[in-house]
């Protein structure tokens, strides 16, 4: 280690061509320090998904006490399954709804959070607040606010309106109830990150764009947002991703209700396995989470490529 | 928000007496929906923790209900409350310093040791992000119930302890390339060893970092539900998100008991929103140091 220059490039060949015995100490230094990583991310992510798929074919039930593979029949039993098949639709609505609906309101608190007006700091300090609420706590008070007799949102639209408003009662409402929640909850973070990203575009690419007499929503789509693209479509991955696994946020607000209209495949892989501890059945809705969050995966890998994002 | 991208030195320039500016008033609306949006359902929250039954369930609406804290002590009485907030505590404690380690060594790794490859398995350890938490929930209640660490504090801790790390790799690295290796090669010749250099160099250097990777694991860690809710069977473990959700399934004369579900998650909120607000400026740089470059 001595020998090695202050070039960094320099640096590069002197470890490469160094004596095989301290390229061998620095290989071994390095599996070292990633061990604890790996081996806390191999116990309890990398085999467990392998378990999960194995034990998706097996009928696998702690109480009534099976234990015999049996094929694919998780998975036709999953197309008859009313709770799956609804759990199915509304992930997919929600996974989409959600994302579109982060990224336009995250997108138009940036604009905000980036404006020059007298309660900028204000704005910025309490922007963060959704983010550091428990989403459990969110999902219950959520549900409180929107109580048809003594709920302030209902109350007051009553006011306004004269409509008597009970959210959760049909499927529409809890559905909407529950996607705005999750707006509420996650938007913040979007805008942050956006905001940050708006800060290091150069400001005289606007300067000049305005000289050309282009307005601010031509700035926005001309300038803003293709300088932030790479961010914007990193964080869409990130957003499709984590709704997929979603779970707190629909488990306090509706518990998958009415019937099961706003349950998800997260929801009923815990109601399967933690609760009535059918462990097979539940391993192969796990296994279509999986398969959604490849295909989210894969699309990301296209757009990255598309987009040129250097990674 | 037209505004938005203009200095405000121009803005000074251009603004003209006696004119309504439009823009203006669009923005500073946008700002007042956005505070009511934020704060409304933190008002709800405080405002219900601390009223009786009674003044919840009023037509028209109690704003100011009476304050008392006696929905606290119906809570200390009914549910080991301080036990759960241990919990919470102690849980949160300890998967933050095992992501701390477990990140701070890997992400000296791929900072300093660099050979062809070593990004891929960079890349490796960040893609196991993307499995879903909950795929995972019924091999992992069977993995820690063989290693005997269902209900304990210390199985949580792993199992979220192993999910943050990653994300905490990828901020500190970032970190400690901010850091000069000439202070490194410096104290290699002066005959310091690994871990002095770990110790006396980079833990000081690096401290910002560790903060806000930190901050962001501890909130992360206190809010979480999932493990608890799963792998929790009694007092030993149960944490107080999953105490919010018992309460939520009892039932009060007047339904749901509002007061006492909403008193947990004040508990719950005012600590990790109080952290946040202190240190709001390390955890955007953290959030932010992973996306943007």
């Amino acid at each position: 280690m001595e020998n090695i220059s202050t070039n960094a490039a320099v640096k590069r060949k002197v470890f490469l061509a160094a004596p095989s015995k301290t390229m061998q100490r620095r290989y071994l230094l390095f599996l070292i320090l990633i061990a604890p990583a790996f081996l806390l991310r191999i116990g309890t992510a990398a085999y467990p998904i392998a378990q999960t798929i194995l034990l998706s074919f097996t009928n696998l039930d702690l109480l009534k006490g099976t234990d015999n593979y049996v094929g694919l029949q998780n998975y036709t039993a999953m197309t008859k399954d009313y709770g799956v098949q609804g759990s199915l639709t509304f992930t997919i609505v929600f996974v989409l709804a959600s994302t579109v609906l982060n990224l336009v309101v995250g997108m138009l608190i940036a604009q905000l959070l980036n404006a020059s007006f007298k309660g900028r700091t204000f704005a910025r300090t309490i922007n963060l607040i959704p983010w550091a609420v428990p989403t459990i706590v969110a999902g219950y008070a959520f549900r409180w606010l929107l109580d048809d007799k003594f709920g302030l949102i209902p109350v007051w639209v009553q006011a306004l309106t004269g409509a008597h408003w009970i959210v959760f009662i049909t499927p529409l409402g809890a559905r909407i109830a529950v996607i705005l929640v999750q707006v509420w909850k996650d938007a913040p973070f979007m805008a942050v990150v956006f905001l940050a990203g708006m800060q290091g575009v150069p400001l005289d690419l606007y300067e000049a764009a305005k000289v050309d007499g282009a307005n601010a929503w031509q700035r926005f789509w001309g300038i803003t947002l293709p300088m932030i693209k790479p961010l914007v479509i990193t964080m869409t991955i990130f957003r499709l991703i984590w709704s997929l696994a979603s779970f707190d946020l629909v488990y306090g607000l509706t518990q998958g209700a009415p019937g099961v209209s706003t349950s998800v495949l997260a929801l009923q892989i815990f109601q399967q396995g933690v609760v009535f501890f059918k462990f097979g059945f539940a391993s192969a809705i796990s296994v279509v989470l999986l398969i959604l969050v490849a295909i989210v995966g894969l699309i990301a890998l296209r757009l990255y490529r598309r987009a040129d994002v250097a990674y | 928000m037209i505004e938005a991208k203009e200095m405000p030195a121009q803005n000074m320039g251009n603004r003209q007496p006696f004119t309504i500016q439009w823009g203006r008033i669009g923005l500073y609306a946008a700002f007042i929906v956005f505070v009511l949006v934020v704060l409304i359902p933190i008002y709800w929250i405080m405002r219900s923790s601390v009223a009786t039954s009674p003044d919840l369930h009023t037509s028209p609406i109690n704003y100011f209900p009476h304050f008392t804290l006696q929905n606290f002590q119906t809570l200390i009485q009914q549910v080991p409350f301080f036990e759960y907030v241990r919990n919470s505590l102690i849980f949160a404690i300890t998967t933050t310093l095992l992501t701390l380690v477990a990140g701070f060594l890997a992400a000296y790794a791929f900072a300093r040791i660099q050979f062809p490859g070593s990004g891929v398995i960079l890349w490796i350890l960040l893609l196991t992000m993307a499995l879903p938490d909950i795929g995972t929930i019924v091999p992992l209640y069977r993995i820690l119930a063989g290693l005997h660490l269902l209900d304990t504090i210390t199985g949580l801790s792993l199992v979220l302890g192993s999910a943050l790390t990653p994300f905490t790799v990828w901020v500190l690295v970032s970190f400690i390339k901010q850091v000069p290796y000439e202070i490194e090669e410096a104290a290699v010749m002066d005959g310091a060893t690994l871990p002095q250099i770990f110790v006396k160099i980079l833990l000081p250097v690096t401290r910002p970092g560790l903060v806000t990777m930190g901050l962001i694991n501890f909130i992360n860690a206190w809010n979480n539900l999932l493990y608890p809710l799963s792998f929790s069977v009694g007092e030993a473990s149960k944490t107080l998100s999953v105490s919010i959700t018992e309460v939520y399934n009892g039932y009060s004369p007047y339904g749901k008991p509002w007061e006492l579900i909403m008193a947990i998650g004040v508990t719950m909120v005012l600590p990790v929103v109080f952290l946040m607000l202190f240190s709001q400026k390390s955890i955007v740089r953290g959030l932010t140091g992973g996306a943007v470059k």
